[in-house]
C-alpha cells in the first residue's frame, strides 16, 4: 500500500487499506455489499488525517475542493454510464 | 490550454485492473517514485446507483527543471485531489483529478477509465487517459506556451512510468493471488 502524506497515520492507513481492498475484491465486484465492513476501521483513520491536514494548514484548500466535486459528481455518478471507446 | 490523451490495453481482467487500482502507487510500483503518498478521504456506495465513490488526496514531489524554478519557484511538491467512480455492474472505473497547489499558475485536469476491452472483454481491459493543461501565470504568450509544453512532455513521461508501473502491480497481484489460492488448496487437501 501507499503511504500517507501523515506518517503517523500510517498505521491505521495500512490496516484500512487492507481491509478495504478484500472488501473490494471479495465482496464489492461480487454484487454482495451493501455497506462498507471497513467503517470503523476508516473511521480511526480518518480521524488521524483530518488532524494532520489541520496541522499541516491544508484543510481548507482540501474542503474548498471537495465542495466543488458536485460537477464530476453529476457527470459520473450515473449508472450504467457507457465507457468512451 | 495544450490536451494529453492516450489510450492502451492492458492484459489483465478489468476485475484485476481495477482491483490494482486501489494499489497502484503501492511499494510494488517502481516507476513512479514522483508519487509520496495517497490518501483517502472519503468512500460510499451511492445507495441509488451502486458506484462506488471515492475522494482522494495524492501527494506528488518532482524536481524542476532550473529555468521552471527561476519563473514559477521552488514547486516540487504538489497535491492533487481525485474523485473516483467504479460501477461494477457497467464495469467501469473513472478517476477525475485536478492539481490543487501552484494553481495560480498552472491547471491540470484529468481523466482516466478502464472498462473491458471491446475485443477481449473477459482477459483485457482498456484504459484511456485525457489531461486538460492550461498555463494561468499572466504575461507573456511564448511562456505560457513553453510551461504548457513542459507540462505536456511531462505528462507523457510520468504517463509512460504509470503503465509501466501499474503493470508491476498487476503481475505481482496476480503472483500473490495464485500463492494465496494455492496456499487454501493446500489447507483443505491436509483437512480432507
Amino acid at each position: 500500500m501507499s503511504a500517507s502524506l501523515a506518517p503517523e497515520c500510517n498505521e491505521s492507513k495500512e490496516r484500512y487499506d487492507t481491509c478495504f481492498l478484500r472488501w473490494y475484491s471479495d465482496k464489492f465486484l461480487r454484487g454482495s455489499a451493501q455497506t462498507n465492513d471497513c467503517d470503523s476501521l476508516f473511521r480511526t483513520y480518518s480521524a488521524c488525517l483530518t488532524r494532520a491536514l489541520k496541522d499541516r494548514g491544508i484543510d481548507n484548500m482540501v474542503q474548498e475542493a471537495r465542495n466543488e466535486a458536485q460537477e464530476t459528481d453529476a457527470e459520473h455518478l450515473v449508472k450504467g454510464r457507457i465507457p468512451p471507446s | 490550454m495544450k490536451v494529453f490523451s492516450c489510450s492502451s490495453d492492458f492484459d489483465y481482467s478489468w476485475d484485476e485492473v481495477s482491483t490494482g487500482n486501489w494499489q497502484k502507487y503501492s511499494p510494488w510500483n517502481k516507476k513512479a517514485p514522483h508519487v509520496i503518498a495517497v490518501d483517502t478521504l472519503s468512500r460510499t456506495v451511492d445507495a441509488a446507483t451502486g458506484i462506488l465513490r471515492t475522494e482522494r488526496l495524492i501527494t506528488t514531489k518532482q524536481e524542476s527543471p532550473r529555468w521552471i524554478k527561476a519563473l514559477l519557484g521552488d514547486c516540487e511538491t504538489s497535491l492533487v485531489y481525485e474523485t473516483s467512480y467504479v460501477d461494477p455492474a457497467a464495469k467501469t472505473v473513472t478517476l477525475c483529478s485536478h492539481n490543487l497547489t501552484w494553481t495560480n499558475i498552472l491547471s491540470v485536469r484529468e481523466t482516466v477509465t478502464y472498462s473491458p476491452s471491446k475485443t477481449s472483454p473477459l482477459t483485457k481491459t482498456l484504459m484511456t487517459q485525457r489531461a486538460e493543461i492550461t498555463a494561468i501565470a499572466g504575461g507573456w504568450e511564448r511562456i505560457k506556451n513553453k510551461i504548457e509544453s513542459f507540462s505536456v512532455e511531462r505528462f507523457q513521461q510520468n504517463a509512460e512510468n504509470g503503465k509501466a508501473g501499474f503493470e508491476m502491480v498487476l503481475a505481482r497481484a496476480r503472483e500473490v493471488f495464485q500463492e494465496e489460492r494455492n496456499s487454501t488448496m493446500a489447507k483443505q487437501a491436509a483437512i480432507a
